[in-house]
């Protein structure tokens, strides 16, 4: 098939490996997502928390640039878990708002147009098409928490003068575990949401919906019943609890409102199963007409 | 072996039988899927995707088993659905580029391949354009250049000429034609038009009811066939009608000059013009019918599914 002959040719070339297909989802997923000028605005705006931070991490360093521009006023200033949290609270909920734009692009168009019979008319399957969108969405959020905030603790490791590094390790490996629960989460939910709504402005909405009506449910819960347990719906409070105890930060919390870390897990999980199941039940090629 | 068997095929979706007991072998070049709404010619389809699992017996296309194998399967499988399938904001090139590296083409490969499957169906001039800026034809156009990019060995198409207007009918129609004619394509083509059929496949699979109502490889039924021949003339008929039926012709006289016949195999209009000429009677109009498509379909349809679970027979004409 040639394109002046206007024939057609077989294909004779050899084919890509199976598991390469999902990559070539997360590609195009990508490329869509990235291709909306409002995604570059939203990136840009979650980098500049960092560079503040980044700054501070500088001037915590650097007693002549401190002695400057704190004139000697170091309050609030100490490099070390509570200075990583509130930083990576920050990502994360910038990474929200990343994912309630981002998830509807992924997922709506291909809904919206019936994409599906297609696409999964390719050697593709069910699991293969939502792990590529997912790979696609952990990426992109992957830029506005766990690297951002790995890469400010290697700029902290090298400014440091006295060993700092070996000691604040724990930090290191509570941002990353922090960071990929969070976007994990959010990816699968954004994703999940995002296939039951065709409009993407509707599952913009949704998306922050499902994070901020669960909590305020679980504060009305907790204040009626007089117990702590309502907070297991109340995602952010439910997240800074996961943060604080991986990076080692102090608890913010009264002591009576802990929330035990199985609670928190199987809370997640069931999150995740719920999300799943979502997709399962509108990531088909066929809709089955029942009865 | 046929390019797709099937194996006493059941196919239950929402607690209903769609597929009962399918047994066939198709093995054309281009094999047309009829058969009325509900029949389960789309069921059909989406299983040998691999899209619903056989609750009983198998399916099997190229010799792999339609669910086990469906990954394998659907690389050298292109499918057209019936209905809207793209991704409307993609331009032309991207879609096709898209589905073909999906199918295991390299990037480069799968772009080289996008535009040429986009000249080849005629939207080489539309293909940066987005697909929902498309009309309705070009979307089909859009739908046959994914399913042909990766160069598959079976083409599934799912009603290819519905909502086209005639000319875009006729252009799908030529497209499909000359795909048979090249011959490294096996063609499954599903339509309610018998016309489409019967312009473009040599096998049809008469589906009623979820179960076989014919498999007839179209050729050998219209050769098989005798020729019906209407005649007006003017003329001494009696004696023309004697000389006709002397050539092995059988012949029913009608008022008004009208002649009906059964013409053999071997006989052609060019000798009863002949016999005419002899005898002085002047043909003013002959109307040659064969069996069609539809009468093939009708006679299915009359006589309803085999009453043995759906296994093959074809259709006494």
């Amino acid at each position: 098939m040639s394109i002046y002959k206007h024939s057609y040719r077989a294909y004779m070339g050899t084919l890509t490996p199976h598991w390469s297909r999902i990559v070539v989802l997360a590609r195009y997923a990508l490329a869509e997502a990235w291709s909306s000028k409002i995604t570059i605005a939203l990136f840009t705006f979650s980098m500049l928390p960092a560079i503040v931070y980044l700054v501070g991490i500088y001037l915590a360093n650097n007693p002549l640039a401190s002695a400057l521009i704190l004139r000697g006023n170091k309050t609030g200033l100490s490099i070390d878990a509570a200075y990583f949290l509130k930083m990576l609270e920050g990502q994360s909920w910038l990474a929200l708002a990343i994912t309630a734009w981002i998830a509807p692009r992924l997922i709506t168009f291909d809904l919206a147009d019936n994409a599906l019979p297609i696409l999964l008319s390719h050697p593709i399957s069910r699991f293969g098409y939502v792990f590529g969108k997912f790979l696609a969405l952990i990426a992109s959020l992957s830029l506005v928490t766990w690297i951002p905030c790995l890469l400010l603790f290697a700029y902290q490791a090298y400014s440091s003068p006295q060993p700092w590094t070996w000691d604040h390790l724990s930090i290191a490996g509570g941002l990353l575990t922090g960071s990929l629960i969070w976007i994990a989460l959010l990816s699968i939910l954004g994703l999940a949401l995002s296939s039951w709504v065709k409009w993407r402005v509707v599952a913009t909405g949704i998306i922050f919906a499902a994070v901020f009506v669960p909590a305020g449910v679980g504060g009305i819960v907790s204040a009626v019943m007089r117990t702590k347990w309502g907070l297991l719906l109340n995602l952010p409070v439910m997240m800074t609890e996961i943060w604080q105890r991986l990076l080692g930060a102090p608890s913010v919390m009264r002591p009576r409102q802990d929330l035990p870390n199985q609670a928190m897990a199987t809370m997640l999980v069931l999150a995740c199963l719920v999300s799943v199941a979502m997709l399962n039940a509108r990531v088909r090629a066929r809709e089955v007409v029942r009865g | 072996m046929g390019i797709i068997d099937m194996n006493g095929l059941e196919v239950r979706l929402g607690g209903r039988t769609v597929l009962n007991g399918l047994t066939g072998e198709l093995k054309g070049q281009a094999v047309g899927l009829l058969g009325p709404n509900g029949a389960g010619k789309s069921t059909l389809i989406n299983t040998l995707l691999g899209f619903h699992p056989p609750s009983k017996g198998s399916a099997s296309v190229f010799g792999l088993d339609a669910h086990r194998d469906r990954a394998r399967i659907r690389e050298g499988v292109g499918y057209m659905p019936e209905n809207d399938s793209f991704i409307g904001n993609m331009n032309g090139v991207r879609f096709v580029r898209y589905m073909a590296e999906l199918a295991g083409l390299p990037a480069g490969e799968a772009l080289e391949r996008a535009h040429e499957a986009l000249f080849y169906v005629g939207l080489g001039e539309a293909r940066y354009r987005k697909i929902n800026t498309y009309s309705l034809g070009m979307k089909q156009l859009v739908k046959l250049a994914q399913a042909l990019a990766h160069g598959p060995k079976l083409l599934i198409l799912d009603e290819p000429t519905n909502g086209l207007d005639p000319m875009a009918r006729q252009r799908m129609i030529q497209t499909i034609q000359e795909i048979r004619k090249e011959g490294s394509i096996r063609l499954l083509i599903s339509s309610h038009l018998l016309r489409d059929i019967d312009e473009t496949c040599d096998e049809v699979l008469i589906l009623k009811d979820g179960r076989i109502a014919a498999l007839s490889n179209i050729e050998e039924e219209r050769r098989s066939n005798r020729n019906f021949m209407e005649l007006e003339t003017v003329g001494a008929i009696e004696q023309f009608s004697v000389k006709v039926r002397g050539l092995g012709c059988e012949c029913a006289i009608y008022p008004g000059g009208r002649i009906k016949l059964v013409m053999p195999e071997q006989i052609v209009a060019r000798d009863l013009y002949r016999v005419a000429a002899d005898e002085g009677v002047q043909i003013r109009r002959m109307h040659l019918r064969r069996d069609s498509l539809e009468d093939i379909f009708l006679r299915a349809m009359e006589n309803g599914p085999a009453t043995d679970g759906g296994q093959l027979t074809n259709v006494d004409l």
